[in-house]
């Protein structure tokens, strides 16, 4: 059974024409995937019906099992986790301590699990020390990791984020992406909607690409990134370096650019790699 | 999936061409005019000019058709207001026990033709009108500068507005956010995660603006602002001055001295 | 034309110290780039190059910021604008007109230009930026790459000698990236115009600055070519910064198998490279 599942989406936000065309995938659980295309393409809009925030006009969509059709969005939040791209879309709380319970507390689980929960939240995001402050007066970075924590807090088993390293300095950037490794290693299922496809080359298994309303593949990422000129996306430097300088199988990070272009160095030299 | 920034939509005619001026001249004397005749027969008679002038612009009919269907509300209750609490002259038609006195229901549809009159006006000059165009207009009239761009910048947002709604109860639905009251205090208090996150994102984007406008050297002292595209009084737009004034003087001087349309139901009391 | 930072420290009102002790020179023709996490200061030094720091933002403030031997505590930021231009990360906060032509025109009229020199440097923007096809579009109609080139048009129409632009790519996709990167050179090629550009983008850096300053927590850490600067992966690391994935590939096969390459730019890397094998 899969994770999600998609049978035949179609919807159209208004008489202009369908933003998503016939869309069915599957991602098994425990997936870490990357959700791309070109603006327009359609992948928020198929993101947004993964939590049920759109409906479909035709066709179902199907998390762990269960037709969402009929669930509240409330419900399916239970088990799908949205990080949207602009935390100041949903910050409003006085405090960040209730900020981060916010979300459990519409879960409506008991006062010490909120509790718990929201303490454990602030540690894993080093937010403690700014517990009883206004998070709309904390500096955009902080307030990224508050959104970030108050799904944390909600402890879904599907995590869906939108651009979340998007205009993010380069540490917090990798902060965010070791996260994501780490609720991926804890059997959470990611699916990664961004433009970086250097961070789609070092951290994703698999890649949705979407354009205008379908899915134009839905392969592991190295197959993904030989496609890239039919696909009409730009794989990393790395990745362009290393098949311009014919490395097989061209190097999706840049370690593994090194370890090949190393080898090949040191073959071409007549001398065995390692390090001198 | 942007919706237009103001109401305008472009076109050929003749209103779309005329003055700000003209056009501003020729509501503000349609208002007073409106507020000044009492008579229902008159009142029909605006209400189908109205409609003949949105037509005669070229006004497509889903526009029109969306005025009408917004005022019915209105159009509605106030007939039902009149004949309800200010019953007056004879019993016209009787259901069950409820009477409907002649008088108040030509008063009720005099008010609710007023006010799909006015609207029309009003909308007549936004649907043939950009901002822009509007606001120069106004500020050749001496209305200050500012107080124009503070009135453009309001209409340009309002798609931002409704945008920004749309992104906040998304992300608070995404933490389950569920609405349980429908109405009143209760409901509104529900609302505030929607509600606080955009009046917070209103400041954060007026402070950006600010900054942004005074990087476009709005506000330089001692400096008398220029136009691009400037409006200019054709003879066109005179004749329609002239033609408006005289057409309002007529009525009012026909509606004073010879009481023409000051009564409810006879034209000419 | 230049632009000279002295001894200059600057705090928002109810806040720490954003800038501290800068000294800086921005030269005549320059692209420079300028880098640093989240909050190092970046933006409030953008603002600081046309006055709006500290005339528009209040505060504290300490040493001088000098454009063309104009002083930006002592005259009106309005003087500045027509000389620097600062373009802002988020399109929607700074585009004001209905249309593409008005927008540019904005700037100007506000400056009271005349008629006919308004005309001709709306044109000379429209085609600059290319586009001129947009002319009476909507801006709300316009992609982001678009409304991008449009704000960048609508600043230059102003004709100032330096263009400021604040993270100018963290709203784009890679289009729209693209289409950014292609104007930025245009314009670096156009006679004259100094531009200052803040950003994160390390490969956009690479392709188009002179020159890079580092900021951490407001001072000034690094100032330095980028072919130097991007070099030092384990010390931009350091600084939180990231750098084209081509220098950390140097950096790693200089390492680990004892090559000399000092790469920045793709095109390089791969005419560097092609001759090692």
């Amino acid at each position: 059974m899969a994770e999600i599942e998609t049978q035949n989406v179609s919807f159209s936000y208004s008489e202009a024409g369908d933003v998503l065309r016939s869309v069915s995938l599957q991602i098994r659980r425990g997936e870490f995937v990357a959700l791309i295309g070109q603006n327009g393409s359609g992948k928020t809009t198929l993101a947004k019906h993964l939590l049920g925030l759109l409906r479909p006009r035709e066709g179902k969509v199907v998390i762990q099992g269960d037709d969402i059709r009929s669930k509240a969005v409330g419900e399916i939040a239970r088990r799908v986790g949205y990080v949207f791209q602009n935390p100041d879309h949903q910050i409003f709380s006085a405090t960040t301590r209730e900020e981060i319970a916010y979300g459990p507390q519409n879960l409506q689980l008991q006062e010490a699990e909120i509790v718990d929960r929201t303490k454990h939240a602030m540690d894993r995001f080093n937010l403690t020390a700014h517990s009883e402050r206004q998070p709309a007066t904390l500096s955009h970075g902080i307030r990224r990791k508050v959104a970030l924590a108050s799904i944390y807090a909600m402890d879904p088993r599907i995590w869906i984020l939108d651009e979340p390293t998007g205009g993010l300095d380069w540490r917090s950037t990798q902060e965010t992406m070791a996260l994501l490794h780490e609720l991926n290693e804890a059997g959470k299922t990611i699916v990664l909607i961004t433009h970086d496809m250097q961070i789609v080359a070092e951290h994703t298994e698999r890649c949705i690409v979407m354009s205008e309303g379908q899915v134009v593949a839905h392969e592991a990422t190295r197959t993904v990134m030989e496609r890239s000129e039919t696909l009409g996306i730009t794989p990393p430097q790395a990745w362009k370096l290393g098949s311009a300088l014919d490395l097989h199988p061209p190097p999706l990070t840049v370690e593994a650019f090194c370890r090949n272009y190393g080898e090949k160095l040191a073959a071409g030299r007549g001398i065995s790699v390692g390090r001198s | 999936m942007s919706v237009a920034p103001d109401f305008y939509l472009a076109g050929p005619s003749w209103l779309h061409a005329a003055d700000p001026r003209a056009k501003l001249l020729l509501l503000v004397l349609t208002v007073v005019l409106l507020l000044v005749f009492q008579n229902l027969w008159v009142m029909l008679a605006a209400w189908l000019l109205m409609l003949i002038v949105h037509r005669s612009a070229g006004v497509p009919k889903e526009r029109i058709v969306f005025l009408l269907r917004a005022l019915l509300p209105v159009t509605i209750l106030m007939p039902l207001i009149w004949v309800i609490f200010y019953p007056a002259g004879e019993v016209i038609i009787s259901i069950g026990f409820i009477d409907i006195h002649g008088e108040s229901l030509a008063e009720g549809l005099t008010v609710a033709l007023r006010i799909q009159a006015m609207t029309f006006a009003i909308f007549a000059l936004l649907f043939t009108t950009d901002t822009d165009t509007l606001m120069q207009g106004l500020v050749r009239l001496k209305m200050p500068y500012s107080w124009g761009l503070m009135l453009s910048l309001a209409l340009r947002y309002v798609p931002n507005f409704a945008n920004s709604y749309s992104s906040v109860q998304q992300a608070q639905q995404a933490r389950g956010l569920e609405y349980e009251s429908t109405r009143g205090l209760k409901r509104v208090r529900e609302m505030m995660p929607v509600l606080v996150p955009m009046i917070i994102g209103s400041f954060r984007s007026s402070e950006q603006m600010a900054i942004a406008l005074e990087a476009r050297g709005f506000g330089a002292p001692g400096v008398q602002r220029t136009y691009l595209n400037v409006i200019h009084m054709r003879a066109m737009d005179w004749a329609i001055v002239t033609v408006g004034l005289l057409a309002a003087v007529a009525l009012l001087v026909l509606n004073i001295v010879y009481g023409f349309g000051s009564d409810l139901i006879s034209i000419f009391p | 034309m230049t632009i000279a930072i002295q001894d200059f420290s600057y705090a928002y009102p109810d806040g720490d110290w954003a800038l501290r002790d800068l000294n800086l020179h921005i030269e005549q023709g320059e692209f420079l780039s300028i880098m640093g996490a989240n909050g190092a200061g970046k933006s409030t030094l953008c603002l600081a190059l046309n006055g709006i720091v500290p005339q528009a933002t209040g505060g504290r403030i300490r040493g001088n910021v000098t454009v063309n031997e104009l002083n930006t505590k002592r005259h009106p930021v309005a003087t500045f604008s027509k000389q620097v231009g600062i373009v802002f990360q988020n399109p929607d906060s700074q585009l004001f007109s209905v249309s593409v032509e008005a927008e540019v025109a904005f700037g100007l009229e506000n400056l009271g230009t005349p008629r006919d020199e308004m005309q001709e440097r709306v044109d000379w923007a429209l085609d600059l930026l290319k586009i001129e096809p947009l002319r009476y579009r909507s801006p709300s109609q316009l992609s982001g790459g678009e409304r991008q080139r449009l704000a960048i048009a609508s600043v230059l129409a102003m004709a100032p000698q330096i263009l400021v632009l604040d993270e100018p790519s963290s709203n784009l996709d890679p289009s729209g990236k693209v289409e950014l990167l292609t104007a930025l050179h245009d314009l670096k090629n156009s006679a004259g115009l100094t531009i200052v550009m803040a950003e994160h983008d390390s490969e956009l850096i690479a392709e188009l600055s002179d020159r890079i300053a580092v900021l951490e927590d407001g001072r000034l850490a690094r100032l330095e070519a980028p072919e130097s600067l991007f070099s030092d992966v384990a010390g931009m690391h350091a600084l939180g910064l990231g750098v084209p994935q081509v220098s950390e590939v140097a950096a790693c096969l200089n390492q680990e198998h004892g090559t000399d390459l000092s790469l920045i730019r793709y095109q390089d890397a791969y005419q560097s490279m092609k001759h090692l094998n």
